[in-house]
């Protein structure tokens, strides 16, 4: 039982840290139909813009969090503006675009910080274990935990609750008509790009100091990210949130019994052999074209 | 009029494998002869996924794990010929020994015959090709599935190969090659016969898929690309298709792993890294992914760019960044890249 419980729990960090990365990619795939490949970048950016913030500037973690996601934010704005915004009639060319967008932050990162690794430390108020339910647990590990869930909540008040979030929805959903109600479409567009970005940057600063920073620790995570948004399907924040703790609790409990690259391996068969059965994903019932 | 386009295909293509032909007799330096014959596996990387991508519409993001898996077979096979394996009992390759691996294992085993190695190098991507054709298009799924499904099944063998380090030689991959050897014909990887290979490779290559874009089979290749649904309702098995242009591509990258090996004289999980398939990505898009020799020739130009300015990290790095701008700037204004500028002007 003890072993069940640790296990779950150690999924439950994975699911969380998944959560937080895919959450931004599948608002901005699930909205823009943009397949994001430099994601993982937007990650990566984040690490360092914390890295930065704490080391260059003195902040601390909780301290740095809005500045982060606002700095990012606004990078995520200006990309889509200059390159994104003439790519939405001919989706499938955004995987090269974005993808080539990747290439230039990893490439700014390591002309200008450089390419070896980087490393923070976890905020020493956080850096203890506590008893969860007969288990040690880190504290920092608990505490990411709920701002997974915190950040989730508030990405499904803004999309479900709030004015914006209704223009959102009208525009996923039909954006021609929803322009002919009045409803700037670019700007929605606009500022989910921005959004999404913000919300993956966070994802990286809060990731940082479980592992080292580099220029190329972005393409670590795409693929994971992308596999929860396809599993979970596309317009499904749910979907989103339950596919993280599938994946998160598999790659868990088959780790415990093989070792990390293993469960990671059997993770991708397991979900490219659910993708076969339902190619739209476990939890949409329409596919976007 | 059509007759006279293929017939100056066919004259395009002969003049430039003749050129490369004569290479050799003006260039001395077997260090750049080398060179150039990576840039030329390169170059049939990027046919590769030409074909695919570009004729087929097959966006394979992990093209490059055909091109790892040839390489790996070509250097299992030259492992097995080295002196070097003598480290162990029975002749086991050096990296065993340190895992503390007594017995060759069974899949090594048919690797000691050479011909048995160039068969699985091609073998081996084709059934991979297969599987994956049968779980992509049998299942319909189209655009940013392919993508995905095909760079993480990339990611799949890659981390495989990572973690069996016993027998693959993990992070360092498999090392201390012996050169190919036919009889007493030998390939050394500096010298000129290894670089005629090579070129005598590439042009059968050239030759065979600008056959197959010409057949009916290329154009309907071209028409899946164009129109899926119009030629499912024509009454072909779109998946078949697609799947055997998977075939073709993944046959031609294990033939370039394994002239890869040859050249480099070893193999490593980079071959079927991230960064290569988006390198070979980027080749063609900046070339033009809808022609075969554009694409070859976006390899050529591109990976001769980065080994000119290799010798200094700086220079690597800046020109990576300016070759992610170019990236970007064909995507948007030139989708048809390089060769598209070409095609304009004849018409």
């Amino acid at each position: 039982m003890d072993f069940f419980i640790s296990q779950f729990i150690s999924g439950l960090s994975i699911t969380s840290i998944l959560l937080m990365i895919a959450l931004g990619l599948a608002i901005i795939y699930g909205t823009t139909g943009v397949i994001n490949m430099a994601h993982g970048e937007f990650v990566m950016i984040g690490a360092y813009t914390s890295w930065f913030l704490q080391t260059k500037l003195g902040m601390g973690l909780i301290a740095s969090i809005i500045p982060i996601f606002l700095i990012t934010a606004a990078m995520g704005f200006l990309i889509e503006r200059l390159i994104i915004r003439h790519l939405y009639n001919r989706l499938l060319d955004t995987i090269l675009a974005t993808w080539g967008i990747g290439v230039i932050l990893q490439q700014l990162i390591r002309l200008s910080v450089g390419s070896e690794l980087k490393y923070l430390e976890i905020p020493p108020y956080m850096a203890e274990s506590m008893s969860l339910f007969g288990q040690q647990v880190s504290v920092y590990r608990v505490f990411i935990f709920l701002f997974a869930i915190a950040i989730f909540i508030l990405a499904w008040f803004i999309i479900y609750k709030t004015k914006f979030g209704m223009k959102l929805r009208a525009v996923t959903q039909n954006k021609d008509m929803a322009s002919c109600f009045g409803v700037n479409s670019g700007a929605v567009y606009s500022a989910t790009f921005a959004f999404g970005t913000g919300i993956a940057a966070l994802a990286g600063a809060f990731v940082a100091p479980l592992k080292s920073i580099s220029p190329d620790m972005g393409t670590n995570y795409i693929i994971d990210a992308f596999m929860v948004v396809v599993l979970g399907g596309v317009e499904s924040l749910i979907g989103t949130a339950a596919s993280s703790f599938i994946i998160g609790e598999t790659s868990s409990f088959i780790a415990s019994f093989s070792n990390d690259t293993l469960a990671k391996a059997l993770v991708l068969v397991i979900t490219i052999l659910i993708l076969r059965v339902k190619p739209e994903g476990l939890f949409t019932k329409k596919i976007r074209s | 009029m059509k007759i006279n386009i293929i017939k100056n295909q066919f004259f395009l293509y002969g003049f430039f494998c003749f050129i490369l032909f004569l290479f050799p007799l003006l260039i001395d330096d077997p260090f750049y002869l080398n060179k150039i014959s990576t840039y030329i596996v390169f170059g049939l990387l990027a046919v590769s996924l030409s074909l695919s991508w570009g004729y087929t519409g097959i966006l394979n993001l992990g093209n490059a794990v055909f091109f790892g898996l040839g390489s790996y077979c070509m250097a299992m096979s030259l492992k097995l010929k080295t002196d070097s394996i003598h480290t162990g009992s029975g002749g086991l390759p050096d990296f065993m020994v340190w895992n503390n691996i007594t017995e060759l294992p069974w899949f090594w085993e048919p690797f000691y015959s050479l011909s048995f190695g160039i068969f699985a190098g091609i073998a081996i991507p084709v059934i991979l090709a297969i599987i994956l054709g049968y779980f992509i298009f049998g299942g319909r799924a189209s655009g940013v599935y392919v993508a995905i499904i095909t760079l993480a099944s990339m990611i799949v063998v890659y981390l495989l190969i990572m973690d069996q380090q016993a027998y693959t030689g993990g992070f360092n991959g498999i090392t201390d090659l012996s050169p190919l050897k036919f009889g007493d014909l030998e390939f050394d990887a500096y010298g000129p016969s290894a670089y005629y290979l090579i070129v005598s490779v590439m042009t059968f290559i050239l030759f065979l898929t600008l056959i197959i874009t010409k057949s009916r089979a290329g154009l309907i290749f071209q028409a899946i690309r164009d129109d899926e649904n119009r030629v499912r309702f024509l009454g072909y098995n779109v998946g078949v298709y697609k799947t055997a242009s998977l075939c073709i591509s993944a046959g031609i990258g294990g033939v370039a792993g394994m002239l890869y090996t040859i050249v480099m004289e070893f193999a490593s999980p980079t071959f079927m890294s991230i960064t290569l398939s988006l390198s070979v990505v980027i080749w063609c898009a900046v070339g033009g992914r809808q022609s075969i020799f554009g694409s070859f020739i976006g390899a050529l130009v591109i990976t001769s760019g980065q080994g000119f300015l290799s010798e200094s990290e700086t220079f690597l790095h800046t020109w990576t960044l300016i070759m992610g701008l170019v990236f970007i700037l064909s995507v948007l204004f030139l989708p048809k890249g390089l060769a598209g500028i070409f095609d304009k002007k004849s018409k």
